[in-house]
């Protein structure tokens, strides 16, 4: 399969070292824009790691990262964040004393450009970008199904409802590039295939391209477009999820342990 | 219906805080005062314990750097109040900003330990007695004179407790306001969960040094209100002991509460009032607090005055519960579980427009 699209993500050449453990290893990845690439692996392959850089959490000691044609490798997570890339959480990182609602709503207020001085003067501007950024919360409550939950704090909702905020809490800013952190960890297989679906709809509803690490091999094969292999660090080899299937390299690192 | 209860018992609150101490004696009334002043040291604790989730040991290092520059340069060198009062904030925000540059780095427990460090060093280098002789001629011949607020005196006792409950209900606005707005949410978000504040787009750095800033202000300011309270400034009063019980009873109190400023500062000046009333010394009052520290972790860790505001909503909303019993809750719960990605509902349209504002 040719992919034509254009290159919304870039990784090129990446080595990552701790110590002296090679996390990475001259790894190279791409996405397409509306593309939902997936990234396997398995445990201790460098998944996370691989993550970690692309959102700018951490440094890769050589190699580029391109974003939308920007060089953003030496950008702190937040200043990625503002051009346009947002996460999810493989540990569920909400922010577990606020309410479900409010966990939305602080995602729009990170892009809003308004301090604590026109907080605390309730200005005209505070006070209109507080209800916008309430209206757009409850609407994406209304599509992630948890209308009726917004006022219950995050932590105190039951996990398939938690990685759902997670994923809304990354919509709600409008990034063009999501990236997810094994999203069905946790979960059943009643709800994987839900989240996969959910993921589709998000895809054509929110015109969002993903980056989808996970281990659940029925969810990437069903819902990405092109995979990735990573293997100790190395990218194993790439292609649609039909020849990945079949790929005896694949098999003998990754699903053949899975499977046997 | 718990808004206009808010508004309701906001008024009596307001009432009684004005008319009240009209009642009471001069010596009440003055212990009224700096209860409010001490009440915005605990509403410092607020912002910084409550929000972003940091224990401070040293807030009356930063009262001190109000206090001292208010005492300096109104008596000494004949500023006015007006000039030197912002500027002793300004400083106490500054050197605010400074010790929060280590929080960027450091959490929890090494931060705490580290703002005990602070407090230890203004108590042995800027409040020891010998450091202002060579400046302002030293403190024991500081006066600081009560200013005049719009042209009227705040020469009474009266008048210079409604001046202070009108800087501290302010105060307590403003950090409600945050407490409601983005900086309340993005300040408990970075609280709970670091990393994810900052892929959502939220600049660490400079959001902990703005609360960093904004804690030792209200603390800077707290100490130029007592410079004026007082009359004076003496080294003994803002060293680590007075920090370590300002921190307890923020905790008592329940540091997620705007509230508790009040509750707090009023604790702090009545309880060895009232001891002494008993006839008790009141150096039993630091014990009784830690004893008070001891039974509020184990019943109510979100401390008193947050947990019985909780039961107050509870209550209402119980009762509001009640009465809209026509649509069962129960089955709204099963649907919002069951159904994760059923076809997109028509009302979910104003996703899209609000998508593409």
């Amino acid at each position: 399969m040719t992919r034509t699209r254009a290159t919304l993500l870039e990784v090129e050449h990446v080595t990552i070292r701790f110590g002296g453990v090679t996390a990475l290893d001259d790894a190279s990845l791409r996405v397409n824009a509306g593309e939902i690439v997936g990234l396997i692996g398995p445990n201790g392959a460098g998944k996370t790691t691989f993550f970690n850089c692309v959102t700018g959490v951490l440094k890769p000691d050589t190699g580029r990262v391109t974003f939308d044609g920007h060089e953003v490798g030496a950008l702190p997570p937040h200043r990625r964040s503002r051009l346009g890339m947002a996460r999810t959480f493989q540990n569920l990182q909400l922010f577990s004393g606020l309410t479900a609602l409010e966990n939305l709503m602080v995602a729009v207020d990170a892009h809003t450009q308004r301090g604590m001085l026109a907080d605390a003067f309730r200005t005209p501007l505070a006070r209109f970008e507080e209800h916008r950024a309430e209206e757009r919360a409850r609407a994406l409550l209304h599509f992630l199904d948890l209308s009726d939950r917004a006022d219950t704090l995050a932590g105190d909702l039951p996990v398939g409802l938690q990685r759902r905020l997670d994923l809304g809490r990354a919509l709600v800013g409008r990034p063009r590039l999501l990236l997810l952190d094994e999203p069905a960890a946790g979960l059943d297989t009643r709800e994987t295939a839900q989240l996969g679906e959910l993921l589709l709809r998000v895809r054509d509803r929110f015109n969002v391209t993903m980056l989808l690490v996970d281990h659940d091999m029925a969810l990437v094969m069903r819902v990405c477009d092109h995979i990735y292999v990573l293997d100790f660090g190395k990218m194993l080899t790439e292609g649609p999820p039909a020849d990945i299937r079949q790929n005896e390299t694949v098999i003998r690192a990754y699903l053949g342990e899975a499977v046997s | 219906m718990t808004a206009r209860m808010r508004r309701i018992s906001l008024l009596v609150v307001a009432v009684v805080a004005v008319v009240w101490p009209a009642l009471l004696s001069d010596f009440s009334r003055s212990l009224a005062t700096d209860g409010l002043i001490f009440g915005l040291i605990v509403l410092s604790l607020v912002l910084l314990t409550g929000f972003v989730g940091q224990i401070s040991f040293c807030q009356y290092s930063f009262a001190a750097v109000g206090a001292f520059t208010v005492g300096s340069l109104v008596s000494a060198h004949h500023w006015s109040f007006w000039l030197a009062m912002p500027l002793g904030v300004f400083g106490a925000a500054l050197v605010g900003a400074l010790v929060g540059i280590p929080a960027l780095r450091l959490s929890g427990l090494f931060l705490t330990i580290l703002t005990v460090a602070v407090a230890l060093f203004f108590d042995r280098f800027v409040l020891a007695s010998g450091t202002w002789n060579s400046f302002s001629g030293g403190l024991s011949s500081w006066v600081v004179g009560r200013p005049a607020f719009l042209g009227i005196r705040l020469d009474t006792s009266y008048r210079f407790y409604l001046f202070v409950l009108g800087v501290f209900s302010l105060c307590s606005l403003l950090v409600w306001n945050f407490r409601r707005g983005k900086t309340g949410r993005v300040l408990r978000a970075i609280r709970d969960a670091e990393v994810a504040a900052s892929t959502l787009g939220i600049n660490l750095t400079a959001w902990k040094l703005a609360a960093f800033a904004t804690s030792a202000a209200l603390a800077g300011l707290a100490g130029a209100l007592l410079a004026v309270s007082i009359g004076s400034v003496s080294t003994g009063g803002y060293d680590l002991i007075h920090s370590l019980g300002v921190a307890a009873v923020a905790t008592v109190m329940g540091v997620n509460s705007v509230a508790s400023a009040a509750a707090g500062g009023l604790f702090l000046v009545f309880g060895p009032e009232i001891l002494r009333h008993l006839g008790v010394s009141s150096q039993w009052f630091n014990l009784i607090t830690g004893g008070l520290l001891i039974v509020q972790l184990i019943v109510t860790p979100d401390g008193m005055v947050t947990d019985t505001q909780q039961k107050i909503r509870h209550l209402l909303r119980h009762r509001a519960a009640k009465r809209a019993s026509e649509t069962p809750a129960e089955i709204d719960l099963v649907s919002a579980n069951g159904q994760t990605a059923g076809a997109p509902a028509p009302a979910a349209r104003p996703v899209r427009t609000g998508g593409q504002r």
